[in-house]
């Protein structure tokens, strides 16, 4: 029979086909996945890595979004529209927990990006057929980016685990914390390597150069320093405040007087200005989470600038520059409403500083050409402007999250000097810019630091930076309890560890 | 064969009694004998007096009937019998139903079958004809309450939404815990989601529930096996039936919403104004708030002097949901000689969803050849094609009545630009349909080479495609509004390839000993291609998804996972004397997902059984048809992973770097995963070279009792897991820079009894009643985690900022934890003193408990470390079913009970508007419900806990078969009304069905339907 035939042959084919199978060996080709095995065999690989390490910082959960929920409810500056969720009221009531949703996020991206930092570190050295100069670049912004997560973490939570190595065995996981001196041991460490392998030319928009590791350990002394001199909490192993202070200039020296790649911006609006930043030669973002409009996914572009502008039901218009009266208008859009500006911050300044004239805005055009005023106590209140796109795309913005100016390292080397000309100097250049007097002269070292700090409240407002000099020059109480009214529950110098790395690490202690 | 041996006989038998007749004095009786679906019976054997002939082909006989005589009797295996009495009749028609399982019915074991009197294992047997008359899309749905040990949870109402399935509770953590299906001998993979089979085409399901039957599946047999068995050809002339269900539902919970705008609005500005809201910011306050007019309180009770009564009052509810139709048709024809034989079915179900715009629809065609080639071999096809169609989503009723559907320009009305929760705007305007195409073949070859000795090979592939359409325009949802329009392509394709080939040996020596060895090899190969074309940003919304390359941004993914399984298996089964019986299983499985330390796996299996009825002083009693002990232990593995979990996987993520270069893209360590509840990325990819299945090892004790030949019948069970190397994604320590990663580690015990009983109380001509029930219980715990003592599990809920469930050593599975509540804060005093600070203090909060502290004792502080605890347990105490059946001359009548009992439900919905409207005002001390508060932020706690338990009336059928022949051409007629989901009798939330998914977490899905059914089925 035919059909008998057929079907013996198709028996026979199983047989056959199932013996030559079962000699295969079972192992696995992975597709569509790189790993260690095939990853860091090229330079290309190398920068690949690199790239990913960086790609950490514009997400949302650190400079997008995350880092100024936690740096910006607990101060002065911003609080938060009434439906913003638990977690954002802890940190504005600094009644924070170790459940609290926005710290367990950033802390897991300051370590993903550790883990990715580590892997540049460990990796880029063997990869073969390299140029010394590329590698030693590459290599230099891995140490740029891992003392960054450190000094970030060791402001944020005090002693927290330190990792130096790529994960590669379950073992390594379970990891002590370290103390607050052994972690800036690391982080000056690895800016210096990162200051001596990194090239001083001017890197590509979002990447660091051997400027940013100079000016990033110039503000890491000066913490030190200041949270020594003032006796914060955690702050005793220093062994002389002094001593950090000189550091502290040494290194913002290196940035104010020994680069031509980065400088002071005349007018302030300019700074703020994605298309000229992004685009001229030299300017204050010594080193930014760089982001842009034609990316994919938040991440790629950034939604930052929602949180800050209102949503009063219109597509709002300002003036560019309010100083000028030629200035031309931008269309801004609209917001979220989600942080909102407290009365506290906006009252403390002069009524001439330009910093709140030109830079925070309490004045809108409506699509109608009307001018609609916003109250500080109204549902839609003044907000800052350091933070729009008038060229956004829907919401996909361009706006770079600054994390280091030049501005913040003309006022780090005014307070590393104390009341020195040049450091006079350097924090008028500011005070002129926003169309202030002169800081009053003669100021004891002690007066005049208070005054550079009070200095950085309103120039680096909403920058993210306010919280950390409450703390190192410990005034908390003082500022937020005393000045303005504020109540302090927890959190106050150092946040609790998230509750997730407590129990999931068994060599931690809360 | 053996069928068509016994036909042969019969025809034999009818002509010798025909020559016979003419000789006797005395009458003639014929007629047809059919089963409860009307059709044709052949091989029953009709008895009167001395004469006995049996049924042909085409279910008739012919007897004759001595005078003297006046009953005739029907009888046949698997079948009651019946008297029927004849009084000068010269046609008699009989109905005769299926009884329980007949002792000498094979049942299916996996490679091969053995007589149900030869069980070794715990084996528990359905049929075809005994699953619920109501729309089902996946067979594993109709399974719920009918064979104990089988846990089905069902907790979404949506059509095409699959069941939980789990044989003897849970026993990993974080690999599959679904029972492995097997269709046909073809093992398809997990349990859950079986829709491709029509439930008409079931002949019977088998589950294998110990280590003995379950073996035989070696790495895939931990959480059981479920053996469907399709219909089979048979010969004769062709019988065609047609089976028609058209189904009426309706919501079976009421949606609990508030009543009027005013209860609303008062209850929000009192939330916000508690909430820290400043009186001015209120949302009714009848001001303008981006864009929109909010109306103040006032005047949604028409008592502002200035302005008329707020007119609009929206019935989400009544928009929302209807009362949907379904239908279900099945046609199929089976038939042919001797030589080749076949059987095929059509299948058209359309189910309508609760909620407007959803809809699922289903076609599944299905073909059995078989042929015999030789005396010795024959061959056979059996091919399955199915397509789905869903289309739409569930939809929200718990929207504000205060404002409208559309606004006064016809828009959908929104009340500010990011409010996208219209659900009337996402049913008519958001594209949201999957097509499945599903085809599965199988080929085989069967040869007998000895009258001992029998080879069979079976060359199995199943094809699965599905295709998900997304479109989202730019102002109907978030996705939307955030990307200017968001389209997606989803495809998804699976294909299996397996190769089974082996050998069965059945020889009896000597009478006494009967030997039944199978043994064999296996090839597996599974591939799952996916792609996924998004396209964000389009010109306007009029193309949908049809032409994504116009989109401004386009996103690709696609993905490619393959493992193969290589196996060797066997089993003897050795009877002596047919009262002891033996069986030793094995099976070896290497899989390519297991790490390259551990790729092969070894799983023996071992079972005793004593039939003590054939021993004769049990014989001597004549009590019992049926009295087997049973026992047996062995060994059966989980490797529910994903392939390449044991490879480290780098991820990849895109980083600006200016104009010039643009986006780069960036390649390292930590593979993103899913995102949790919080938008934050669950980042795995740290490989694991030892990565190996999870082992259970159990033991069984049954006890199988019947009476009166298997009229009363009674099944008992103790059975004892215990699962080690458990898979488990641990969750790492974030500051490793992942979250988590696949290990072995971990220990879970279950244990358990079950019950399961027949009794068939009145067996009378006209009059039979049967009640029937199944019990089970099990006891579930963590015994070990590696290094934790306690883990989280599920997802993180925002409500109240952690996860649920926990894995907790000593407790069962997905346990609740978290904090002790007492009551409502009554005064700040005492909230103070509870421990509690700010916010949390204030009277009208929940007043959480205080239980310890650092040294063990209350410290004054509520803290997540200290005062967290146990505070439910989702799994139940016991589930249980019992179910009745009355017949009454041609009318039958079916009620099916399902019940769960002592399980705890965290029920996320318990504030809903009619305890809001209860709460805590300083008017209204209550001690129940926590005052209006917008800012809140919720600690899981055991106010959330609520009593699941329930007793459902699962289903009700009243059916009646109309006489034969009535009309001409129509063999038979059955009608029938079926209800299903009628009643619940349970103390949980009134707004929500209590059935819930096997995490006790009441997220608000889907509601079940209750279904009104009317069916008919015609034979011709």
């Amino acid at each position: 029979m035919k059909m008998n035939k057929i079907i013996a042959g198709i028996c026979l084919a199983g047989i056959a086909s199932s013996t030559f199978l079962s000699c295969s060996k079972l192992t696995e080709e992975p597709y569509g996945i790189v790993n260690s095995n095939s990853f860091y065999k090229t330079a290309d690989d190398a920068l690949s890595g690199l790239i990913y390490a960086y790609a950490i910082l514009p997400e949302v959960g650190y400079y997008s979004r995350g880092y100024y929920i936690i740096m910006e409810l607990p101060t002065e500056n911003l609080t938060a529209k009434s439906d913003a969720g638990q977690a954002n009221f802890e940190l504005e009531q600094l009644r924070t927990t170790s459940t609290n949703s926005d710290l367990d996020n950033l802390w897991t991206y300051m370590y993903r990006g550790i883990a990715r930092a580590n892997a540049v570190i460990t990796n880029v050295p063997n990869v073969p057929n390299m140029p010394d100069a590329d590698r030693n670049q590459i290599i230099g912004e891995g140490y740029f980016l891992r003392a960054l997560h450190n000094f970030n973490l060791v402001r944020l939570f005090g002693e927290v685990p330190l990792r130096l190595e790529p994960l590669v065995e379950a073992e390594q996981i379970p990891v002590a914390k370290s103390s607050i001196s052994d972690l800036y041991d690391v982080i000056i460490a690895d800016l210096k390597k990162g200051e001596e392998l990194m090239s001083a030319a001017k890197n590509f928009e979002g990447r660091a150069n051997r400027v940013a590791a100079q000016a990033l350990l110039s503000k890491v002394y000066l913490h030190l320093a200041s949270a020594k001199a003032s006796g914060s909490v955690g702050y005793d192993f220093v062994a002389n405040s002094d001593e950090m202070y000189n550091e502290a200039l040494r290194y913002a020296g290196k940035v104010i007087n020994d680069q031509q790649v980065f400088n002071f911006t005349d007018v302030l609006p300019d700074i703020w200005n994605t298309e000229v930043y992004k685009n001229a030669t030299v300017s204050e973002h010594i080193f930014d989470a760089a982001v842009d409009r034609s990316g994919e996914r938040e991440g790629n572009y950034s939604k930052l600038p929602n949180m800050f502008l209102p949503d009063p039901g219109f597509v709002m218009t300002i003036p560019y520059n309010p100083s000028d009266p030629n200035t031309e208008t931008i269309n801004i859009g609209r917001g979220w409403n989600h942080f909102q500006m407290e009365a506290h911050h906006y009252n403390s300044y002069h009524a001439s500083d330009k910093r709140k004239t030109d830079l925070i805005v309490s004045e809108v055009i409506n699509p109608d050409g009307n001018v609609i005023q916003f109250g500080i106590n109204d549902f839609s209140r003044p907000f800052t402007r350091k933070f729009i796109d008038p060229l956004r795309d829907a919401d996909k913005m361009s706006t770079n999250s600054p994390v280091i100016r030049y501005s913040d390292i003309l006022l780090v080397y005014a307070e590393a000097a104390g009341p020195t000309t040049e450091a006079y100097a350097a924090v008028n250049k500011i005070r002129n810019r926003a169309g202030l007097g002169p800081l009053s002269p003669n100021l004891s070292p002690a007066a005049f630091r208070e005054a550079i700090v009070e200095e950085r409240a309103f120039e680096l407002a909403f920058e993210g930076n306010r919280l950390f000099d409450l703390r190192r020059t410990n005034s908390m109480e003082k500022v937020l309890v005393e000045k303005y009214g504020k109540s302090i529950t927890s959190g106050a110098y150092f946040f609790p560890i998230p509750q997730r790395e407590i129990d999931s690490n068994p060599l931690i202690q809360p | 064969m053996r069928r068509s041996l016994l036909r042969t006989c019969a025809i034999f038998w009818s002509i010798l009694f025909a020559v016979q007749l003419t000789m006797a004095q005395s009458r003639m009786v014929s007629g047809v004998v059919r089963d409860n679906e009307g059709r044709p019976l052949p091989g029953v054997t009709v008895k009167s007096g001395a004469y006995t002939v049996t049924t042909n082909e085409e279910g008739t006989y012919e007897i004759t009937i001595a005078d003297q005589e006046n009953v005739l009797s029907f009888s046949s295996l698997g079948l009651k019998s019946q008297q029927i009495s004849v009084n000068n009749r010269s046609t008699i028609d009989a109905v005769l139903l299926s009884t329980a399982l007949d002792l000498d019915d094979v049942v299916v074991v996996g490679y091969g079958g053995v007589r149900k009197s030869d069980l070794t294992g715990a084996v528990a047997t359905l049929k075809g004809s005994d699953l619920n008359k109501t729309p089902a899309s996946s067979v594993d749905q109709l399974l719920q309450g009918k064979i104990p040990g089988v846990q089905v949870a069902i907790s979404s109402g949506q059509p095409g939404a699959g069941a939980t399935v789990r044989i003897r509770g849970n026993s990993s953590l974080s690999g599959s815990n679904a029972p492995l299906v097997v269709v046909d001998g073809f093992p398809w993979g997990d349990a859950g989601d079986l829709k491709q089979i029509n439930p008409e085409d079931i002949e019977s399901i088998e589950v294998l529930k110990d280590a003995s039957s379950a073996a035989i599946y070696g790495s895939r047999g931990a959480n059981g096996v479920i053996m469907v068995t399709t219909k089979k050809a048979r010969a004769g002339t062709p019988r065609i039936s047609l089976n028609t269900l058209n189904t009426v539902s309706t919501l079976s919970v009421k949606p609990d919403l508030w009543r009027d705008g005013i209860e609303e609005a008062v209850y929000a500005n009192e939330a916000a104004l508690n909430g820290g809201t400043p009186l001015s910011q209120l949302p009714y306050l009848g001001e303008v708030r981006s864009g929109v007019y909010f109306p103040s309180i006032a005047e949604l009770r028409g008592l502002d002097p200035n302005k008329p009564q707020w007119a609009t009052n929206t019935d989400w509810a009544d928009l929302v949901y209807r009362n949907p139709f379904s239908q279900n048709y099945t046609l199929g024809i089976d038939g042919g000689a001797e030589n080749t034989k076949y059987s095929m079915s059509g299948n058209y179900y359309k189910e309508e969803g609760l909620a407007i715009k959803n809809a699922y629809d289903k076609y599944t065609g299905r073909l059995n050849l078989d042929q015999k080639l030789t005396n010795a071999i024959s061959a056979g096809t059996n091919i399955i094609l199915t397509y789905t169609n869903n289309t739409g989503q569930n939809l929200s009723a718990g929207r504000s009545r205060i404002f409208p559907v559309y606004d006064e320009n016809g828009n959908y009305f929104r009340t500010s630009a990011m409010d996208f929760g219209n659900p009337i705007a996402i049913a008519n305007e958001v594209l949201n349909k999957s097509k499945t195409i599903d085809v599965l073949g199988t080929v085989f070859v069967s040869a007998k080479l000895t009258d001992w000795l029998q080879f069979r090979t079976q060359l199995s592939t199943k094809y699965g495609n599905s295709i998900g359409d997304v479109y989202e325009p730019a102002n109907v949802t978030f996705r939307g509004y955030e990307n200017t329009g968001y389209g997606a392509i989803n495809n998804y394709n699976n294909n299996e390839l397996v190769n089974e080939n082996y050998l069965t040996i059945d020889k009896t020596f000597d009478d006494a000993h009967r030997l039944n060895v199978v043994g064999g090899f296996s090839l597996q190969n599974s591939r799952t291609r996916t792609s996924n074309l998004m396209g964000m940003n389009f010109v306007n919304d009029n193309l949908q998804n049809e032409n994504l390359n116009s989109a401004k941004t386009k996103v690709l993914s696609n993905g490619l996972s393959a493992s193969t399984l290589h196996s060797w298996f066997g089993r003897a089964n050795y009877a002596l004397l047919d009262k002891y019986l033996f069986t030793v299983t094995g099976r070896a499985d290497g899989s390519t997902k297991f790490g390259e330390n551990n790729k092969w796996a070894f799983f023996p299996s071992a079972a005793v059984a004593w039939k003590l009825n054939e021993e004769s002083f049990i014989k001597d009693l004549n009590a019992f048809s049926e009295l087997k002990l049973r026992a047996s232990y062995g060994l059966t593995g989980n490797q529910g992973i994903s392939p390449y979990q044991t490879l480290d996987r780098f991820g990849s993520e895109r980083y600006y770097v200016g104009a010039q270069n643009g986006f780069m893209t960036g390649f390292g360590p930590g593979l993103a995963g899913a995102n949790n509840d919080q938008g934050l990325t669950i980042v795995g990819g740290l490989g694991n070279k030892s990565l190996r299945w999870e082992t259970t090892t159990s033991y069984d004790l049954g006890l199988d009792i019947g009476f009166m030949n298997q009229r009363f019948t009674l099944t008992l069970d103790y059975y004892d897991k215990h699962t080690k190397d458990l898979l488990r994604t641990r969750t790492i320590s974030p500051s490793s820079g992942f979250d988590q990663q696949w290990v072995n580690d971990g220990e879970i015990s279950n244990r358990g009894f079950e019950l399961g009983f027949n009794a068939g109380i009145i067996q009378r001509e006209e009059l039979s009643w049967s009640v029937g029930g199944n019990f089970a219980l099990n006891r579930n715990k963590v015994v070990a985690m590696g290094e934790s003592d306690r883990v989280v599990t599920g997802s993180l809920i925002e409500m109240v900022r952690q996860n649920v469930n926990h894995f907790i050593i000593g407790q069962p599975m997905y346990a609740f934890y978290g904090y002790r509540s007492d009551g409502i804060i009554q005064s700040l005093e005492e909230g103070i003193e509870a421990g509690l600070t700010g916010a949390e203090a204030i009277p009208g909060e929940i007043k959480y408990m205080d239980i310890a502290g650092a040294d063990g004792s209350p410290d004054g502080t509520i803290d997540p470390t200290y005062d967290r605890v146990v505070i439910g347990d989702p799994t139940p105490n016991f589930i249980y079913s019992f179910n009745t059946s009355v017949s009454y001359k041609r009318f039958d009548l079916n009620a099916q009970f399902y019940g769960v009992y002592g399980n705890d439900v965290f029920d996320l919905q318990k504030m809903t508007p009619s305890r809001q409207v209860q709460r805590w005002t300083p008017d209204n001390p209550s001690n129940l419900y926590p005052r209006a508060n917008n800012t809140r932020g919720y600690k899981a706690s055991d106010f959330f806990v609520e009593d699941g338990s329930f007793l459902r009336l699962q289903n009700v059928t009243l059916g009646y078969n109309f006489r034969p022949g009535i009309i001409k051409g129509i063999s038979n007629i059955r009608l029938y009304a079926s209800g299903n989901n009628l009643l619940t009798i349970t103390k949980f939330n009134k707004g929500f069905d209590p059935e819930v998914g096997l995490d006790g977490i009441n997220w608000g899905n889907y509601p079940r339907p209750r279904a009104y059914s009317f069916g008919v089925s015609v034979g011709f």
